[in-house]
């Protein structure tokens, strides 16, 4: 018997037939494909019951309820709160990605403890327990050298718990150095100060006005306190009108129903002109400017001199020099003045983005609300009393503390030079990098705000911070700042944490809202409010019974003692009895009135300036070679895009248009015929350079942005987070200078000299 | 068994957005990628790769400053009906029926799984709302915690796109069931998009239901389609009061007025 | 150039005709006896469920499939019981028998969920309307998931090595035939069928892929 090839292919074939008789094709066939599409590395959301639970966004200081939807023990969606006064429903895109940042790579993870040098990225983790060790034991160090004014922090609040216990702490410790956060709210705040002569915040009561006067507020625009802002847009009336100012036909600017751009930095001199107008046509409300204002007209003072009024600053406004100034056409400025004095419920809105603003501006446009009436009215202006529950008593102070306490600010705030301002974080730099050989600042602690990527100019920043021996940063996040530090007590992220949130900005009721905890910590965190109360408890005598507290949960429950347990089930809570006072009790100020000259507004020594709110176009650095940058730079805002202490995640990146960012590498806007005079088209890549910094950008022609402007959205180039954030784009803050308004000492430095060529 | 027909009553799921009222925030967008999973990439701003459910448009009129105005268009699926109802552009290509018709609903179905990725869809459908995963998605951290159970999460190789949320729809029939009730009500089936807006700009509901506000709203006066001669016949609508944002939705010609050629286009289907 | 080359060798060096036959029939019988016999005890690896339940004492104790297997107000379902639930009753140890001494231990105690084989497990891009078929058809649980709900002890899980389902969804006939052992088959096609007898239509593709 031969056996030869053929009877191996003959084995093989049968074997084949046979297989066809059987189900293993078939069924392989299937399973294969079954396994094909469930492949292990997909993954597979555990399912489980779903329930929803109410709480308050704190990615801004907006307050918006929000609604988390829950399998199990996971957070898998955020969507608007309904019912929720302060949004009602309305959420923004940076509250429903917020779940990228709790599950995020960007987290912080434990306390760290730097190893390498400083923003050098290594690090090594140590116990809770150390940590706080670690900074008590430098601040006793500092306090046992009779420095404690050397400290300072910077915090988001200083109307919530988290921000009064710093401020807690460093009044009994011995530091003046709270410093809050800069935003818009700074320069609306001083003036309803020194105007109406109260503490309080700014409310607009957009939801009720039909005449919205905007001097380039963002209000579709910014991320900030956007669920609010959109909710009180959709409630408006039909008829009702939004007028927005702005150079730039942002999206706010879209949605009015007349854009008129003023040329940036002149909004002041044009709100004085609309004043000049209906002052000049008697529209204005003459029971209020009659009975319950000072300083509209000429007075004398004390010493017999005579005292200039609102009036007579006025007549410096005529519209055709506030058309030349501010390049709007004067009968334009002669019909809005008229349209918005002749409104039903007017109402005039400030609050520029980026910066703090200048006072000047702010008490100009509150002025324009005084004249027709609309302070403390529905649809109009209304102050909006500091929460009434952090009421705690004062401390027993030791000498140490007294002492430390009465130095001047290291921002200089309410010091001879700025005597009104309250809190100037961009002032920090200037201070440090021109104080002497010891450093002025010896521990700084930032519990808000991320300061080496929001400070304008970058780089003076970064050479001040080498210059603070000793950076705690409090973040939950990698960001710039904490990257920098020495050491990172990292807070739990805000759906793992409570925290009162006060009324936002802008709002007109007072409402206090309370974030609770939705998810357990999902890494060794602590609430930065248990760290100060620990870090107090381990100083002397005097500090730690100031805080007699167990923890941040007691200090909250005692805080709002009998109104803990419904804040807690509703997570706010609206003030019911609160209504905005009357005329005849509104004004705490030496007048008793509203003053268009505010009396208790104190001039830096070397001012030239009134008291009265004369505005002029805005400084900005570099006007003096306007050759080599004959552009002017403007940071603007999106809300798709985070502008700033927290950086876009990725989910909000994925939402930005082409035009704006592509590829790494950021667009600025320009208007073609400003291309054409530079000689740049679509897409074209340029350096943009301006008085500070440059930057490697791409061009995108727009013809709704004013001639020889180039725009710039603010919020991208982070270098820190993770890999999923970082590198993206350019940073418009780096190409910033502060700009301290010489009148008060905020912030004003909206812009700068550029130039643009292309690359 | 008895035979119980539930739900039967054929639905026509639209949706109309007013344009008017879009202010270009994006919060449709993200509340699309939070609710249906879709993946994001290393650098989002790489925006070849990038997918979307829904992206929204900026549109301007390119009139020189300060004249310039501009518009934001979302665009979602636009659920076509097709020449032909149940024949959209996408499922006629489709070689895998991968790609679907709904019957009950209307809605153009898309089943991962059975897609091989050819793309023949995308190449199809005229409205760009068909997106490719040319690599497998990628959570980093623990975000693989935030995933919704409801929707599966797409694998390298498939094409996928906006589904009008579809598992809501099925969670309220389920909740109806429940109940006992046969109809659900427009409140109860919200697509996410829909739900997120926060000027209400998105009206959601079944366009057959006299009681549904998008019934109404589709038969505006200024509400229009995008590309209506291709007579693809979207269930999406738009409303705007402002011409030129009509204009850039089909490629007229300088002397078309859109409503005189929707005019035709209508007579000109009449009479086949 | 040589005349005898391969393809022209002598007859006599050649196999006969029947000896390929013979090695064809080797070959069809051994893979026949390979696919019918081996490839299913190959492609299904049996698995013991971690604790075994006795769905009858339970039923005893606790009442209807519903205590347990209940529908939440959402209309969805809860399926398998997960640890809260059982530790409801089982807190503490019941009784003296051994599984439940052993969940108690090392489930309760240790606060981890049983990790139960599901007879019934579909793929996660499958959406099953428990309530459409419960309340929606009236349909009784036993239909498709057999008489478990009467079972004293869990039977063994067989496992498919490939797909990691079970053996009940392509039912444990490999050709399909007859009535399934366990309730229903549960493949798409199964799914179809009833659907087209019961509706007159097999269904849409949306209405069970997510």
């Amino acid at each position: 018997m031969k056996i030869d090839r053929r009877c191996f292919l003959s084995l093989v074939i049968g074997g084949a037939v046979g297989t066809t008789l059987t189900p293993v094709p078939w069924k392989l066939t299937d399973d294969i494909a079954i396994w094909s599409q469930n492949w292990p590395w997909t993954p597979v959301p555990e399912d489980g019951p779903s329930k929803y639970e109410n709480t308050v966004c704190a990615m801004c200081q907006g307050g918006c309820g929000i609604t988390v939807r829950k399998i199990k023990q996971r957070a898998v969606k955020i969507e608007g709160m309904s019912g929720h006064p302060v949004n009602k429903g309305s959420v923004c895109p940076m509250g429903i990605s917020s779940l990228q940042y709790l599950y995020g790579p960007s987290r912080v993870k434990s306390p760290m403890k730097r190893t390498g040098k400083r923003g050098e990225g290594k690090w090594e983790k140590i116990s809770w327990d150390d940590a706080i060790a670690e900074v008590s034991d430098k601040l006793k160090e500092l306090r046992n050298q009779e420095e404690p004014h050397k400290v300072a922090c910077t915090a988001d609040s200083d109307r919530n718990t988290v921000g009064y216990l710093f401020d807690r702490f460093l009044a009994a410790y011995g530091s003046p150095n709270f410093i809050r956060t800069p935003s818009s709210e700074d320069a609306n705040e001083l003036a309803l100060y020194l105007a109406q002569g109260r503490n309080a915040t700014v409310g607009w009561d957009i939801e009720n006005a039909d005449f919205i006067l905007s001097f380039g507020v963002p209000l579709m625009d910014s991320p900030d306190s956007a669920g609010r802002m959109f909710s009180a847009y959709s409630a408006l009336d039909e008829k009702a009108e939004l007028v927005q100012i702005e150079p730039r036909l942002s999206d706010t600017a879209a949605q009015s129903k007349r854009w008129i751009p003023a040329k940036p930095g002149t909004e002041g001199v044009l709100a004085l002109g609309l004043a000049h107008v209906i002052v000049k046509d008697k529209l204005y409300d003459s029971d209020f400017v009659k009975n319950y204002s000072s300083g509209f007209e000429d007075s004398e003072d004390e010493d017999g001199n005579t005292r200039k009024g609102f009036k007579s600053l006025l007549e410096d406004y005529s519209p055709a020099s506030v058309a030349e100034t501010t390049g709007i056409d004067k009968a334009k400025i002669i019909t809005l003045a008229r349209d918005f004095a002749g409104a039903g419920r007017p109402l005039a809105i400030c609050g520029r983005p980026i910066v703090q603003g200048s006072v000047d501006e702010a008490l100009a446009i509150h002025a324009l609300n005084a004249l027709v009436g609309n302070i403390n009215k529905k649809g109009g202006m209304v102050a909006i009393p500091e929460p009434d529950y952090l009421g705690w008593s004062e401390m027993q102070r030791d000498e140490t503390a007294s002492k430390g306490r009465q130095q001047p600010r290291i921002d200089g705030a309410g010091t001879d030079r700025f005597p009104n301002a309250r809190h100037l974080l961009h002032r920090l730099p200037e201070e440090i990098n021109s104080a002497g050989d010891k450093a002025p600042l010896q521990v700084l602690l930032v519990a808000g705000g991320n300061p080496l990527y929001t400070i304008p100019d970058t780089e003076a920043a970064k050479k001040a911070f080498d210059r603070i021996p000793f950076i705690v940063s409090f973040s939950p996040f990698m960001d710039e700042t904490a990257e920098y530090a020495d050491l990172i007590l990292p807070n739990h992220h805000f759906l793992e944490r409570y925290e009162d949130i006060p009324t936002p900005r802008g709002y007109a009721k007072p409402v206090t809202g309370l974030a609770r905890p939705v998810v357990d910590p999902q890494h060794d965190t602590m609430h930065t409010g248990d760290a100060v109360i620990s870090i107090a408890k381990n100083m002397d005598e005097f500090i730690r019974e100031a805080f007699p507290w167990d923890d941040y949960r007691d200090f909250l429950e005692q805080t709002f003692s009998d109104r803990w347990k419904s804040l807690e089930k509703e997570v706010y809570s609206v003030r019911k009895d609160f209504t905005p006072a009357d005329w005849e009790d509104a004004f705490d100020t030496p007048s008793k009135k509203y003053e268009f000259y505010p009396t208790s507004r104190q001039m830096p020594p070397d001012s030239e300036r009134d008291r009265l709110p004369a505005c002029r176009p805005l400084e900005i650095p570099g006007d003096g070679d306007s050759k080599e940058l004959p552009l002017l730079f403007v940071p603007y805002v999106s809300v798709r895009i985070a502008e700033g202490a927290i950086a876009n995640p990725p989910f909000m990146t994925k939402t930005v248009d082409d035009t704006v960012i592509k590829e790494g590498e950021v667009f600025v806007e320009i208007n073609p015929e400003t291309a054409k005079e530079n000689d740049l088209s679509e897409g074209d890549s340029a350096v943009l350079k301006t008085s500070s910094a440059e930057a490697r950008v791409r061009v995108h022609l727009f013809e709704g942005i004013m001639p020889g402007l180039v725009a710039m959205p603010a919020g991208l180039g982070h270098t820190a987070f993770s890999d999923y954030i970082s590198g993206k784009g350019e940073n418009a803050y780096s190409l910033l200078e502060a700009v301290s308004d010489p009148a008060s000492g905020l912030n004003t430095g909206w812009g700068s000299r550029a130039s643009l060529s292309r690359a | 068994m008895a035979k119980k027909a539930q739900h039967t009553a054929t639905k026509r799921y639209g949706m109309v957005i007013d344009l008017d009222k879009c202010t270009g925030c994006g919060a449709c967008m993200v509340a699309c990628y939070s609710e249906n999973n879709v993946p994001f990439r290393e650098d989002e701003s790489d925006k070849m790769l990038s997918l979307n459910w829904i992206q929204v448009f900026k549109v301007d009129n390119q009139k020189p400053f300060p004249d310039t105005e501009v518009c934001y268009i979302p665009k979602p699926c636009m659920q076509c009906d097709g020449d032909h109802v149940g024949h959209p552009p996408c499922v006629s290509v489709c070689p895998a029926v991968a790609t679907d018709y709904d019957q009950p609903t209307g809605i153009v179905s898309q089943i991962s799984p059975r897609c091989f990725g050819c793309r023949y869809c995308m190449a199809a459908c005229p409205y760009h709302a068909r997106q490719f995963n040319w690599w497998d998605p990628v959570w980093p951290a623990e975000m693989k915690q935030y995933l919704n159970p409801d929707v599966s999460v797409r694998m390298r190789g498939v094409i996928e796109k906006c589904s009008f949320c579809y598992h809501r729809y099925q969670k309220a029939r389920n909740k109806a069931y429940m109940e006992g009730r046969d109809e659900i009500p427009e409140d109860e089936y919200q697509t996410a998009c829909a739900e997120a807006c926060p000027v209400n700009a998105i009206t959601f509901g079944d366009l057959l239901n006299d009681e549904h506000e998008v019934h109404k709203l589709s038969k505006g006066k200024n509400a229009f389609r995008l590309l209506e001669r291709l007579n693809t016949n979207p269930k999406v609508y738009y409303t705007t009061t402002k011409d030129w944002v009509r204009r850039i939705t089909d490629n007229y010609l300088e002397n078309e007025t859109p409503g005189d050629v929707e005019k035709a286009r209508k007579a000109q289907k009449a009479s086949h | 150039m040589s005349k005898h080359d391969n393809q022209t060798a002598p007859a006599e060096t050649r196999a006969s005709g029947w000896v390929i036959f013979v090695f064809f029939l080797i070959g069809l019988v051994l893979s026949m006896l390979s696919g019918w016999i081996a490839f299913p005890n190959l492609l299904y690896s049996t698995k013991e469920q971690p604790i075994d339940f006795s769905h009858q004492v339970h039923k005893e104790q606790v009442g209807d499939c519903d205590s347990c297997h209940y529908f939440r107000d959402d209309g969805s379902f809860s399926g398998a019981p997960g640890l809260d639930e059982c530790s409801g009753c089982h807190s503490y140890q019941m009784s003296d028998d051994p599984d439940e001494e052993k969940f108690v231990n090392e489930y309760v105690g240790e606060d981890k969920e049983v990790p139960w084989h599901i007879y019934a497990e579909q793929p996660h891009n499958v959406f099953f309307s428990h309530a459409a078929h419960v309340k929606g058809a009236g349909m009784q649980c036993s239909t498709c998931h057999g008489d478990i709900g009467e079972s004293d002890s869990l039977r063994e899980y067989q496992e498919n090595r490939i797909s990691g389902y079970s053996r009940d969804i392509w039912g444990n006939s490999m050709l399909r035939l007859g009535e399934a052992e366990h309730g229903r088959r549960h493949k798409m096609n199964d799914c179809a069928q009833c659907h087209l007898e019961e509706t007159g239509s097999k269904g849409e593709c949306f209405q069970c892929h997510k």
